[in-house]
């Protein structure tokens, strides 16, 4: 078919044809970033052409046009897509149980926790975990991970990624008896690979990022989870105007919300502790003031109690407020040994 | 926008294989970290150290490149430095084939004061482009960082304020050029000691150790929890003291402390809680195999 039988304006059209795309079919392996790129215009007004050119194709347009023409969604719907909505684990059983199967996908969540407590760990652990394949339970998906600390360390991804492996094998063989290994097992180097890395050294960049994080994973569609490990630490320097601070940190979280509704994605973000003074005495809290607490939906908190680490949900529209004790083990985040111990004993 | 590709980080050798092996093979590059102890732990024997052992070519666990070391304490020990240089060569002859002394690739600066810091931060970038040596700079070494802050600010909010700002500032100044050269940081702080109940805010534990002891006594590292946030990984040099009289103590006799001490992981990303005992002679820092 002719590029001419479309229902585009004689510019676009003339740009498409002077790129070289006469017929519909020349449009079809394209991606609109790419398309973008050789028309010079916007990518959303790429994905337009797309649009136009291929109407029925692809889901996601077809759930577009369908949430715009009903308007909305009846609170059964929802109840029936939460069913369905996947979790990721955290490897922890205790910490999925009080989660309700981990961390949910579509949702904000926010970790925080004292230097050293295991953010990072939980961070490459959930990076890692992202990528169990559905028939072990899993997402099959990617992660995107921006560093902002400098903390990511890609032999420890790897040591907690041979671990992964090592469990799956181990469930697969389980659940299916004598499963046939070799044709769908991953590599620990798959997991790494799987893993777009995005180092963020000034809060100018951390938000450029966030910004053209929607183009990147309209590309990569199989990401599935996006950990921005720490969310705090450009934000704690050179603000005196706290009210633009707010304002910055306001946008990004809305822009964070919208990716997780759109892509159906995990958003984790990490959170640094701070005192605070509260009538004269120090208290704990996490970081970037008391209007940050309103941006996220899920919010943990990591601490110590003794020699054990432990996770507390402070906030959360649909789970209740719980503790559950975690370890951080050569293997990644697993369940304390203390609560395996009493299971033992039980 | 393209995701980075995830290559192992390189780590500068400390010198000895039993603390490489406890650091999972030294301080990692692009990263910054922390050695947190008192006075007379062996933090500047080990910064010392570090700064020979960057030169070392990769095959021996070095990052091959010189080393930037900013000094907040005065004097700088540059005898102590020349008697490492002396056995580090001699330990490594087949590298230092030629005439180079290893001390040409140490370059020393002092820093009097914070502004003299944030001031001269900016200008690194330059220096490390058009590094004057052959080998170009690969790890700097900032000794110590608590010694400006401890001094120049009061104990009021407005100033802790002040104060935790620079602090990311700095820390983001570091992991930036630590990024962009792929460099090795290595900070040093105090430690103070710990006062009051375990509920305070100066008893909220970081990291792995539940509580940091040295010489017997309780501490914690000086520059509070906001600077805690700021490093990636924290090491803690501990002593102890054990009193060993030797000699005839009535006359001409002499008391010979013997001191244990020991480098303790408190908390890292890439490696798990773990120590191991040191010992400081004439020819460095290393390891006890115990």
């Amino acid at each position: 078919m002719d590029i001419s039988t479309l229902p585009l304006s004689a510019t676009v059209r003339g740009k498409l044809i002077s790129a070289g795309y006469t017929s519909i079919s020349s449009l079809a392996s394209i991606s609109s970033s790419d398309l973008a790129r050789d028309l010079n215009l916007l990518d959303s007004e790429a994905r337009e052409i797309l649009k136009v050119a291929f109407p029925v194709n692809g889901m996601d347009k077809v759930e577009g046009s369908h949430s715009i023409v009903s308007g909305a969604k009846n609170a059964w719907d929802m109840l029936h897509e939460d069913e369905f909505l996947t979790r990721i684990t955290t490897s922890s059983a205790d910490l999925d149980n009080i989660l309700r199967g981990g961390i949910s996908c579509k949702e904000v969540t926010e970790i925080g926790g004292v230097p050293g407590i295991g953010k990072t760990q939980l961070g490459i652990q959930l990076a890692v975990n992202v990528q169990i394949p559905s028939h072990c339970g899993g997402l099959g998906g990617k992660a995107v991970y921006i560093d902002t600390e400098g903390s990511f360390m890609v032999e420890r991804a790897l040591q907690i990624a041979e671990a992964c492996v090592e469990d799956m094998s181990e469930y697969s063989e389980f659940v299916h008896k004598g499963f046939q290994a070799g044709q769908e097992t991953m590599q620990s180097k798959d997991i790494l690979r799987n893993i777009y890395y995005f180092r963020a050294c000034t809060y100018t960049e951390q938000i450029a990022l966030i910004n053209h994080l929607g183009s990147f994973i309209s590309e990569h569609k199989d990401v599935k989870i996006v950990i921005i490990d720490s969310v705090t630490f450009h934000f704690r320097q050179d603000f005196d105007d706290l009210a633009l601070r707010t304002r910055v940190l306001g946008g990004m979280a809305l822009k964070l919300m919208k990716l997780a509704k759109e892509f159906c994605l995990a958003v984790v973000l990490m959170n640094q502790v701070t005192t605070k003074v509260v009538e004269g005495s120090f208290q704990l809290s996490l970081a970037l003031g008391d209007s940050w607490s309103h941006a996220c939906t899920n919010r943990v908190i990591l601490y110590w109690n003794g020699n054990e680490r432990y996770a507390y949900i402070d906030k959360a529209p649909s789970l209740k407020p719980a503790t559950a004790a975690y370890s951080v083990t050569r293997r990644g985040i697993r369940n304390s040994e203390s609560s395996c111990k009493r299971n033992k004993m039980m | 926008m393209k995701p980075d590709t995830l290559l192992p980080a390189n780590k500068c050798t400390t010198g000895c294989p039993i603390l490489d092996q406890c650091l999972a093979g030294g301080i990692p590059c692009n990263s910054v970290t922390e050695i947190v102890a008192e006075s007379g732990s062996g933090k500047t024997q080990l910064c010392l150290q570090l700064s020979l052992c960057a030169q070392l070519p990769t095959s021996l666990g070095g990052l091959s490149s010189s080393c930037l070391y900013l000094h907040t304490e005065f004097p700088f020990p540059f005898r102590r430095l020349r008697q490492l240089s002396v056995s580090f060569r001699s330990l490594y002859g087949q590298v230092f084939v030629d005439s180079s002394d290893p001390c040409d690739n140490v370059f020393v600066h002092s820093l009097p004061s914070v502004d003299e810091l944030l001031d001269i931060l900016p200008k690194l970038e330059s220096f490390l482009v058009k590094s004057k040596s052959q080998l170009p700079v690969g790890l700097i070494v900032i000794d110590s960082i608590a010694a400006l802050f401890r001094s120049e600010f009061e104990n009021t909010p407005g100033d802790l304020k002040k104060r935790s700002s620079l602090f990311f500032k700095i820390s983001g100044m570091l992991k930036m050029l630590a990024r962009k050269f792929n460099l090795a940081v290595a900070v040093t702080n105090q430690v103070v000691d710990f006062v009051g109940s375990d509920n305070g805010v100066n008893g909220v534990r970081i990291g792995n150790l539940g509580c940091l002891y040295s010489s017997g006594r309780r501490v914690c590292p000086a520059l509070g929890l906001a600077w805690a946030n700021c490093v990636n990984s924290r090491l803690f040099l501990s002593r102890e003291d054990n009193g060993v009289i030797e000699g005839d103590v009535g006359e001409g006799g002499f008391v010979c402390r013997e001191t244990k001490r020991r480098l303790h992981v408190v908390f890292a990303p890439h490696l798990p809680p773990s120590s191991c005992e040191f010992v400081i002679r004439s020819d460095g820092v290393s390891g006890v195999d115990r």
